[in-house]
């Protein structure tokens, strides 16, 4: 047998979809799609956003006023921007992803609903609208405000109690409402610590240490019938910690999700990954995609950059969930070209060639913002005439054209929904 | 009743040339009050590419300023050495330049005595692994960096051990002359809009590019011509030692590693407004081209900043034409006594950032006849503050710090290494400081990240420390993310738009910045 | 010996695509159990900036980076980030010198050439508590370390008398020094599990890859070892061969490190590094061509399997799981933890050892509590550990095939530290 001809197939896999992207909207896409009986890989070049994330399930949250109701505001919202993904989606579509993703991440206990956005209190004092959220935040809804003690620890770098609490006493949740906010700092358990959220995550998991905060903790307790922390309450046994400091407390204790690395986000990172394993997905990281095989209109595999040779994977189907710009799912040259660098799709949305692609106001809606891919009803994405790229090619999450997550707050509601929209798509054709 | 203070001389201008009068005034014993409309070295001082020339750039073309450089450069790496990283510089004949010009820059280096000496390109490749292979010769020259922020500070610092009042945000909204002289001015606080008045036996005008303007006020006549200067850091240093290309200087013919970036420059335009100057995408492009030439894959680096500065170029008669380059850089001490018959009142216009302290040494010897003070210049001798060891700054110098640091003192600014005690210190040093001036001061915000994760944070210590209360630090959060956008807004591509869209998620995204109170 | 001008320049300018968003940090498992290692993105794409190309580097923290490369594999963005470090390590050293004690992990066939003749005295002595601690104080040897034994014959002289089959169907093999001088029975078994699947096994006289000298910060030594290798793996008449190692941090080196962090750019490497698979990448890649025997017999025992760093750092999936799969009555439990600690030969000084021990914490406690017969895991150094920390049996998983194939008992060949 000719040597080079045996080694081939070393360098071949197999799968019935090949997820692109381990984000939000890829694992979710491949639990349900390993969930629904089919044999899923997740290649992705890294770990995806959800470090970055607070944790929360945004679905909208200003459009651009801020919504007090998702559900109702859905319908006037797409029929304003009808290239949203959301316009898609559908208010049932989101409703049943919803509900499977709760009961998905069952263990972290997300609340919510989609007919009413909590108001939570951000690192900086502010009121921010949301879905739902995990079981830690629960008690953090501040649309009909109230007192509140907000304590942070002496040393942690990214959470200021008596600003947050400063801007919160200035907030008006809703007319007629506010909040009274007192500020209290503990000291940071154990030895002289760096500053970091994540290391303060981890110190708390230690018994002994978290005896002597909650010690602390009782000390500055007042009347406020609640409690905002900074959320670092545990990473990978997070829910003992709460608990404990609830006990403490003896009242309820909601966490404030900080700039990145965010622990809620982590958790469900870690959480969605067990699922993915448990339900017999595989998770390939480290394994940037380098394009795909097409024959007769669909893609037959997929090639991943890999020292010192590429890598195939034979698939039946592909899901593409590289994120958008933030995450590298487009890149964007000097010349203002977009591209979805990994399969070379058509981008929409892009701005008209000499037109500026941001606006000197950082605060504004740049024209830039809402470039990304556009799909057919399958989720299949499209060139500009409308035709499919692929029959067996989905898209799903940050990638997608018509909208400006960050400032909307619906990402994880886009990410959730187009996932696993996309992954009912390819398990309705496979039958 | 308006607050009035009475001093010696009044020094108009906080950039390098007023702060180099008034260390220069002060240490000669005079009582000095330097003034600036804004923060120090916030003008064209403070958005100049850091290059402290050897003298080589000008030999060919202007072999007067090549030889005050090459005398200035010697004397400031002696009495600012703290200020200044001894990177040497480059000369690199590149394909594309024309092999003839070598000779004629090694003889009129010569000539100016700037010491080149022609170094073997393997040496220099090995040396500066990304310049372009195909370079044909190189030399070597004594060209350096130097901080800018940190020189004004430390002159400034210097004149007032000697006893000056340093006046930053101090505008002077009036000249005030009693006969045929000037005797002091009215300032205004950027801030809090108080005035007071300084009466002064002398008044200089070291405005820069704003001279004209000052002088004005006097009912003199300065034609000071805006040149505008852009240039683009790059993420990180792409060369070792300042490499110019061996060429007649042109736009985008010189890197510049200074700090922790390499900075491309420059282009040279006239604009009418000085306080009106903005990178356009098409120039930014341009320089980032011109950068290909040297550096192969040049474009494909990460471009982390754009800026753009004025020179205050001065013109004996009012040039006409668009193109400043050929303005010579030298400077000239206006009397204007013997020009327009105002008396007590000089502007020192023209000038580069390399010969500050022999353009400040010309003035006060001006100054000091003209008030019949008997006092040698002592400038080129006394150490700055800072700088009394001799040692140059060195790039891993807070790199080495920070590993040295407590680990209780965390990094606010990581990638510029500000920990919260730099932060603290500083902020407690001078009161009312807002994020910018803080940046200046540490770099706070300056990295790969822009502001994007430290923005807050600093916010948030500078709170709890008491210096700004609940509405400014909201006020001070958003002038400072605005005040960032503005440097990267024309570099929305590649890895540098992957961070403004980061920075979002943080800022827009999870703290919902443009919803917080007011 | 100048390291490659493009492959020094293409992994320092990866700092740029970095863009702070702290995914490695929340990944490292160095910084999540001390405060002496500030994290990947702070010693690596951060630090990088302060460092000039030429001068030393100013930071003594990169030197607790232990290298397992997790900080690459999840940076989503594509900063070398462990290369970074890998690289400021070195120069760092090049600053503080290497002591004694570093000379001789960085040097296995030294270890191995010194202990082989006296080996009983040598293997003596390595269980014995106050020689441990003599050595600790005299050379930094933590004196709880997982150190393996020196075998009295090695693995070369063991097959040395063999007669391979003649088969049109050749492979070379790239066996390491562990296995030469510590665990001569995995290579018997790699090589009868290649000859059962119809392949002739030429076995070239072969030294080290430089992997632990890298690891030190010898970067020259290491360049002219993994060259040296490079031409042993392929001498006259094997061209074009499908090179197998069985040892997944050697593979890793001549797929990767000689160039992604060494800067080796070679003709000679990088034909081998393309040839070059790991042993159950290559199982696994015959059996997706249909040529892997599978007249297994049942092997009734439950194995919690760990995929060591350095094999995920190829980028090739988890081919032992695979492969393992088939065997009947094998039951596999997947250890999902990032990493054992002992990062070659981290774990084994005496100031890094309790940073060792912490960081695959996780891990034993993983394995203790899925109570299974053995583990397995594709690294040597890692199976140290694992095996001293856990006390259970710890054995490559071709032993767990060798056996299916009708082979012996696995971990009976093994007196490993874990016996200890």
């Amino acid at each position: 047998m000719d040597p080079s001809a045996r080694m081939a197939g070393n360098d071949r896999a197999a799968a019935d979809v090949v997820v692109i992207g381990a984000g939000t909207a890829g694992l979710v896409a491949a639990i349900r799609l390993s969930q629904g009986g089919l044999r899923v890989r997740v290649v992705a070049a890294g770990h995806g956003c959800l470090v970055l994330a607070p944790g929360v399930i945004d679905v909208l949250g200003y459009a651009p006023e801020r919504v007090a109701d998702p559900a109702r505001a859905l319908a006037p919202f797409v029929a304003a921007h009808p290239d949203h993904p959301y316009a898609r989606v559908g208010p049932d579509g989101l409703d049943r992803a919803l509900a499977w993703f709760r009961e998905t991440v069952a263990p972290l206990g997300y609340v919510g609903a989609l007919r009413h956005n909590r108001l939570l209190l951000t690192a900086l004092g502010g009121l921010r609208p949301s879905c739902l959220v995990p079981q830690t935040m629960a008690a953090g809804d501040l649309s009909q405000g109230g007192p509140v003690l907000v304590v942070g620890f002496h040393g942690l770098r990214d959470f200021s109690p008596a600003l947050v609490a400063a801007n919160l006493c200035a907030v008006v949740p809703a007319p007629g409402t506010g909040v009274a906010a007192r500020a209290a700092t503990l000291e940071w358990p154990g030895p002289s610590g760096d500053g970091r959220p994540l290391t303060l995550a981890r110190r708390l998991e230690d018994r002994s240490l978290r005896a002597a905060v909650g010690r602390d903790l009782r000390t500055v307790l007042g009347d406020e019938p609640r409690v905002g922390m900074p959320a670092v309450l545990g990473v990978d046994r997070w829910q003992e910690v709460w608990e404990e400091m609830q006990l403490v407390a003896g009242r309820p204790i909601f966490e404030i999700p900080l700039v990145p690395p965010s622990i809620p986000g982590l958790r469900l990172f870690d959480l969605l990954r067990r699922v993915l394993r448990a339900a017999g997905g595989r998770l390939q990281v480290g394994a940037p995609v380098t394009g795909v095989r097409h024959r007769n209109g669909r893609v037959e595999a997929v090639t991943v950059a890999r020292t010192p040779r590429e890598q195939v994977i034979d698939t039946r189907w592909v899901v593409l969930a590289t994120g958008g710009v933030g995450g590298g799912g487009l890149q964007v040259d000097p010349d203002g070209t977009v591209r979805e660098p990994t399969l070379g799709l058509p981008v929409h949305g892009v701005p008209v060639p000499g037109h500026p692609r941001v606006l000197p106001d950082p605060f504004a809606s740049h024209p830039l913002d809402r470039a990304g891919l556009a799909v057919d009803e399958a989720w299949r994405p499209v060139d500009r005439s409308g035709r499919v790229v692929a029959l067996n090619l989905h898209a799903a999450g940050a990638a997608l054209t018509g909208c400006e997550p960050w400032r909307e707050k619906s990402g994880e509601g886009i990410s959730i929904a187009t996932g696993y929209l996309a992954a009912s798509a390819i398990l309705e054709e496979a039958g | 009743m308006m607050k009035a203070v009475e001093t010696d001389l009044l020094v108009i201008g906080g950039g390098a040339t007023g702060a180099g009068v008034a260390w220069d005034a002060a240490s000669r014993g005079l009582q000095v009050v330097l003034a600036d409309r804004g923060d120090l070295a916030t003008g064209t001082t403070g958005r100049f590419h850091g290059l402290l020339h050897s003298g080589a750039r000008y030999a060919v073309k202007d072999p007067r300023s090549a030889r005050e450089c090459a005398a200035e450069n010697r004397i400031l790496r002696a009495v600012a050495a703290d200020c200044i990283e001894d990177t040497g510089g480059l000369f690199v004949s590149t394909p594309a330049d024309d092999a003839a010009y070598a000779d004629g820059f090694v003889a009129a280096c010569q000539q100016a005595g700037v010491a080149a000496t022609e170094v073997p390109v393997t040496e220099v490749l090995r040396a500066e692994p990304h310049l372009c292979p195909g370079i044909t010769r190189a030399f070597a020259v004594p060209d350096a960096t130097i901080d800018a922020w940190k020189t004004v500070w430390a002159c400034a610092r210097a004149a007032a051990a000697h006893g000056a009042a340093i006046l930053p945000y101090q505008e002077v909204v009036r000249l005030m002359v009693e006969g045929d002289a000037v005797c002091g001015a009215v300032l205004r606080h950027a801030r809090s809009g108080e005035e007071i008045t300084v009466r002064a036996r002398y008044v200089v005008n070291a405005a820069g590019a704003w001279a004209g303007r000052v002088a004005r006020l006097a009912g003199c006549d300065v034609a000071v011509v805006a040149g505008k200067g852009v240039m683009v850091a790059m993420n990180h240093r792409l060369v070792n030692a300042v490499v110019n290309r061996c060429a007649m200087p042109g736009d985008g013919d010189i890197l510049v590693p200074v700090r922790t970036v390499s900075v491309i420059g420059t282009t040279d335009a006239r604009v009418e407004d000085p306080d009106r100057v903005q990178a356009s995408a098409d120039e930014v492009r341009a320089m980032l081209a011109a950068g290909e030439s040297f550096i192969p894959g040049f474009t494909q680096h990460r471009a982390l900043r754009v800026w753009a500065g004025v020179r205050p170029l001065f013109a004996a008669t009012s040039p006409t034409s668009a193109e400043t380059r050929d303005l010579s850089r030298g400077h000239t001490v206006i009397d204007h006594a013997a020009r327009e018959g105002v008396g007590r009142f000089i502007t020192i216009a023209g000038g580069k950032f390399t010969t500050f302290r022999l353009m400040a040494e010309e003035t006060v010897d001006a100054v000091c006849a003209d008030l019949g003070v008997r006092a040698e210049c002592r400038t080129a001798a006394e150490t700055l503050p800072d700088s009394e060891e001799r040692h140059y700054y060195w790039i891993g110098a807070r790199q080495a710090q920070a590993e040295a640091r407590p680990v209780d003192d965390p990094l606010v600014c990581e990638c510029e290494l500000v920990s919260r005690q730099d932060l603290l210190v500083a902020a407690a040093r001078r009161p009312g400081l807002d994020l910018d001036d803080l940046r200046r001061a540490l770099r706070l915000g300056m990295g790969p990240c822009q502001g994007g994760f430290c923005m807050a944070r600093a916010t948030g210590l500078l709170h709890e420390a008491g210096h700004l209360d609940r509405a400014a630090a909201n006020a001070a959060l958003r002038d400072f993310v605005e005040e960032r956008w503005r440097g990267i807004q024309a570099l929305a591509w590649g890895d540098q738009l992957r961070q403004m869209r980061l920075d979002a998620w943080i800022l827009l995204g999870v703290l919902d910045l443009e919803h917080l109170p007011e | 010996m100048t390291p490659g001008r493009l492959a020094l320049t293409a992994v320092g300018d990866s700092l740029d695509r970095c863009i702070k968003c702290t995914v490695c940090e929340s990944a490292c498992p160095v910084a999540a159990v001390t405060s002496l290692f500030p994290g990947p993105k702070t010693v690596g794409p951060q630090a990088e900036r302060f460092r000039q190309s030429q001068g030393s580097s100013p930071d003594r923290s990169v030197d607790y980076c232990s290298g397992c490369g997790v900080c690459t594999r999840v940076c989503p963005h594509g900063v070398r980030i462990a290369e970074i470090n890998a690289r400021a390590r070195a120069r760092w050293r090049g600053r503080t010198g290497v002591s004694l004690r570093d000379h001789l992990l960085a040097r296995p066939v030294l270890t191995g050439r010194l202990g082989r003749p006296v080996a009983p005295v040598f293997n003596w002595a390595l269980g014995q508590r106050p020689l441990r601690v003599a050595a600790e104080r005299l050379l930094g040897v933590h004196r709880a370390a997982p150190l393996p034994r020196v075998v009295g014959r090695t693995f070369r002289y063991r097959v040395s008398r063999r007669r391979p089959p003649r088969s049109p169907d050749r492979v070379v093999y790239f066996h390491g020094c562990s296995v030469d001088y510590f665990e001569p029975w995995v290579g018997q078994m790699t090589v009868a599990i290649l000859e059962h699947n119809g392949f002739a096994v030429d076995i070239p006289r072969q030294g080290c890859c430089g992997l632990p000298l890298q690891s030190t910060g010898l970067f020259e030594p290491a360049r002219r070892s993994v060259r040296r290798l490079a031409r042993s793996l392929s001498p006259a008449g094997t061209d074009g061969l499908p090179i197998i190692a069985s040892s997944t941090s050697c593979g890793l080196m001549v797929k990767r490190e000689a160039e992604e962090i060494l800067g080796v750019e070679d003709a000679r490497l990088r034909d081998v590094s393309r040839r070059t698979y790991d042993l159950f990448e290559f199982l696994a890649g015959l059996h997706r061509a249909g040529r892997l025997r599978t007249d297994f017999t049942p092997v009734p025992l439950t194995v919690a399997y760990y995929a060591p760093c350095q094999q995920r750092g190829q980028g090739i999936g988890e081919p032992a799981m695979d492969v393992l799969g088939l065997v009947p009555g094998l039951r596999i439990l997947e250890l999902d933890r990032s990493c054992c600690g002992i990062a070659g030969t981290y774990g084994l000084k005496r100031e890094k050892y309790a940073i060792a021990m912490a960081v695959g914490r996780p891990l034993f406690d993983d394995i203790a509590a899925a109570r299974p017969d053995l583990v397995a895991c594709d690294s040597e150094t890692c199976r140290w550990q694992i095996g001293r920390a856990t006390g259970l049996p710890t054995v490559h998983p071709l032993e767990l095939l060798y056996r299916a194939y009708g082979g012996a008992e696995p971990g009976s060949a093994a007196a490993g530290p874990g016996g200890q």
